[in-house]
């Protein structure tokens, strides 16, 4: 499955922890909402790939103990970046009451990412309702690159309101299908639906496909299925429970085929290769 | 903001800044005073910096500050983030004879102020240890504590005999951990029977010139017993507390959030228990040295330990949200220190006050002192 191009789509940057304020908060349908957040200096977040992620804590002292994992959506210039989150658990909540000039502290960038857009393969890029973000930054790279035909997007979630920041990928000219369990927007269904169509139209004419997904555990996993079965390069970015992000608390290990039965989500991911992935 | 964050966000507050509160500590004893007054005019001795240097039994450390074991893994993570030659010293996730892959996920939950782990000691064995970490650590120059374990008593009189060799010199203090929550076969009598723990710690006393500290578990009624134990064995001090036992389910699922079932429960929601038992430890063993830890974040909670009895502390999961926070708790206890008018770590250490009595209750209320208003 290795067709010559190592996994590490890693940044040459150390991560750092740094201040940053919040610049916007932007309330999207379903819960989802955009933190952009701003640091006094550059910091190295600007250099993150699609499927790093930063370690995010507001000052809300220490009932909540850990930092929280988010993809970084866009790094916008060098002291700015945003995220997208969904109001969710304890943590996510206290987010989305968060306004501009608030105080949160990062870490990051942590992980390793996705390949890079225009390697001779198509990529599928599979999104599922939270894990947009790292597929929504390799579209918008891939865009920026001159590579937004060799891209599509595939993207579910349970209603219209959950697919969200859709204009942007329209603006970049990426191919995009949408898929809603109830049927409210794009084709009804999961997304593995226009999935397995998409792949059957490509082994028909031989082209060569990979498949790069972020999304619920129940889709990867489905989606490692499909991969494994058609033997497709396929790239899972997984989410585990996490509280340090760096490789020190062993907290977010994932299983794995090999001579360790365990790697880490933060560190060795939280890109996988489907083939390595012990599910 | 809570107190604890505006800390964060001001390191490094001039000593002198802030009024000092004074009231209630140390002023109802004839020291008070005089404590005021200096707290009013920091030493400046040693351009306005407290030295934090410090003993603890044989060993002389930097300041009193250290990492603590299985929140810091080898050390090199967290060069990106600090300057590791500033820290007191660390300790080392736990090692032993192989190396161990750990536990199945879920390994850890957040609970309210705290975090469940079950991790399972995984960790890359002694040789590999000896081999591929331990240099990076000797070269800092900092105390290096390793902290090992075995799966049986044979093991670990030979995990502390292969690291003691193999790191004479270069290994500062044997940790031993007779304490972790989250391994199956037998252990669990290592840390909770004082009489197994005697035995245990002397089998491994016998075998290194490494000064030995013993790790010991909360989970037990008696603590002071158990270090009793270990003192009598040779140990050259103890640490307290490891992870409490606990536990936290998900209704919907109706599975325990830790696969593992029991994790052990970090943070600052275990605070007032290692306080408590480092006081026990401290007044049952006067001048046993003490290595406290357990929920510190911040230079005030490091002062409390101090005070309870400790002659250093560890910060643990505190590494996991801010991995320089270490060298923050430093500066806080230093700070702290010059405000409070203690000039040295020895002059905190086991220095708990006791409340002043109460005047006696009476059924009749006293008759009205009559001075003039």
């Amino acid at each position: 499955m290795d067709d010559g191009f190592a996994i590490a789509y890693v940044s040459a940057v150390a991560p750092a922890q740094f201040q940053v304020e919040v610049l916007t908060n932007r309330p999207l349908t379903g819960g989802y909402f955009v933190l952009e957040l701003a640091s006094a200096r550059a910091n190295p977040v600007a250099e993150a790939t699609p499927g790093q992620f930063v370690m995010l804590r507001g000052e809300w002292g220490r009932d909540l103990l850990n930092g929280r994992a988010f993809s970084v959506l866009q790094p916008i210039d060098s002291p700015t970046f945003s995220v997208l989150l969904k109001g969710f658990g304890r943590g996510t909540t206290l987010m989305q009451q968060m306004q501009p000039v608030d105080r949160m502290t990062v870490t990051g960038p942590l992980g390793r990412g996705f390949p890079a857009p225009g390697r001779g393969r198509t990529q599928l890029l599979v999104a599922g309702g939270v894990g947009l973000p790292p597929l929504h930054l390799q579209a918008r790279i891939a865009a920026a690159t001159g590579h937004a035909d060799r891209v599509e997007m595939l993207y579910g979630g349970r209603s219209a309101a959950d697919l969200v920041l859709t204009d942007q990928l329209a603006d970049w000219g990426i191919p995009t299908v949408l898929a809603t369990e109830d049927g409210s927007r794009g084709e009804q269904g999961r997304v593995t639906g226009p999935l397995l169509a998409r792949l059957d139209r490509a082994a028909a004419t031989g082209e060569a496909i990979e498949i790069l997904s972020c999304g619920p555990t129940p889709m990867l996993r489905a989606l490692r299925s499909i991969g494994l079965a058609r033997k497709l390069p396929t790239y899972l970015c997984l989410e585990e429970q996490m509280a340090c992000g760096f490789g020190v608390c062993l907290g977010c290990a994932v299983p794995v085929y090999g001579p360790k039965p365990y790697k880490y989500c933060c560190t060795d991911g939280p890109v996988f290769e489907a083939n390595e992935v012990r599910w | 903001m809570s107190g604890e964050a505006k800390r964060a966000a001001q390191p490094v507050a001039d000593a002198t800044s802030e009024t000092p509160s004074g009231g209630h500590h140390g002023s109802s004893r004839s020291a008070g005073p005089e404590r005021a007054k200096r707290a009013a005019q920091p030493d400046t001795a040693a351009g306005g910096k407290i030295d934090l240097a410090c003993e603890f039994g044989p060993l002389r450390l930097r300041n009193p500050i250290l990492t603590a074991s299985g929140c810091f893994a080898y050390g090199q993570q967290f060069a990106a983030f600090m300057d590791l030659r500033e820290l007191g010293g660390l300790s080392t996730k736990g090692i032993s004879p192989l190396p161990r892959h750990g536990n199945p996920l879920p390994r850890i939950y957040e609970t309210a102020a705290g975090m469940l782990n079950s991790i399972g000691l995984e960790n890359v064995g002694c040789q590999a240890f000896l081999a591929e970490k331990l240099p990076f650590l000797a070269d800092l120059g900092v105390s290096v504590w390793v902290n090992f374990f075995g799966t049986d008593f044979d093991t670990y009189v030979e995990c502390a005999r292969t690291l003691g060799e193999g790191g004479k010199g270069r290994i500062d203090v044997l940790e031993m951990n007779i304490s972790c929550p989250n391994i199956k076969k037998g252990g669990i009598e290592f840390g909770t029977v004082p009489e197994v723990a005697h035995r245990l710690t002397k089998a491994c006393v016998e075998v290194t010139d490494i000064p030995i500290v013993v790790k010991l578990t909360p989970n037990v009624s008696d603590v002071v017993a158990m270090a009793d134990a270990v003192k009598q064995a040779g140990a050259v001090g103890v640490s307290l507390i490891n992870t409490i036992t606990g536990m936290a389910i998900d209704v919907r699922t109706r599975r325990s959030r830790i696969a593992t079932t029991y994790g052990g429960l970090s943070g600052p929601a275990i605070k007032p228990v290692a306080l408590r038992m480092v006081h026990q430890v401290s007044r049952a063993l006067p001048g046993f040295p003490i290595c406290g830890m357990g929920g510190i974040l911040s230079g005030e909670d490091a002062l409390e330990f101090l005070i309870a009895g400790a002659h250093c502390v560890q910060a643990g999961t505190i590494n996991f949200s801010e991995p320089a926070a270490a060298l923050r708790i430093t500066e806080e206890l230093r700070a702290l220190m010059a405000e409070l008018g203690i000039r040295s770590v020895a002059d905190a250490v086991a220095t708990l006050e006791p409340h002043p009595p109460e005047p006696a209750h009476a059924l009749a209320i006293p008759a009205t002192e009559t001075e003039p208003c």
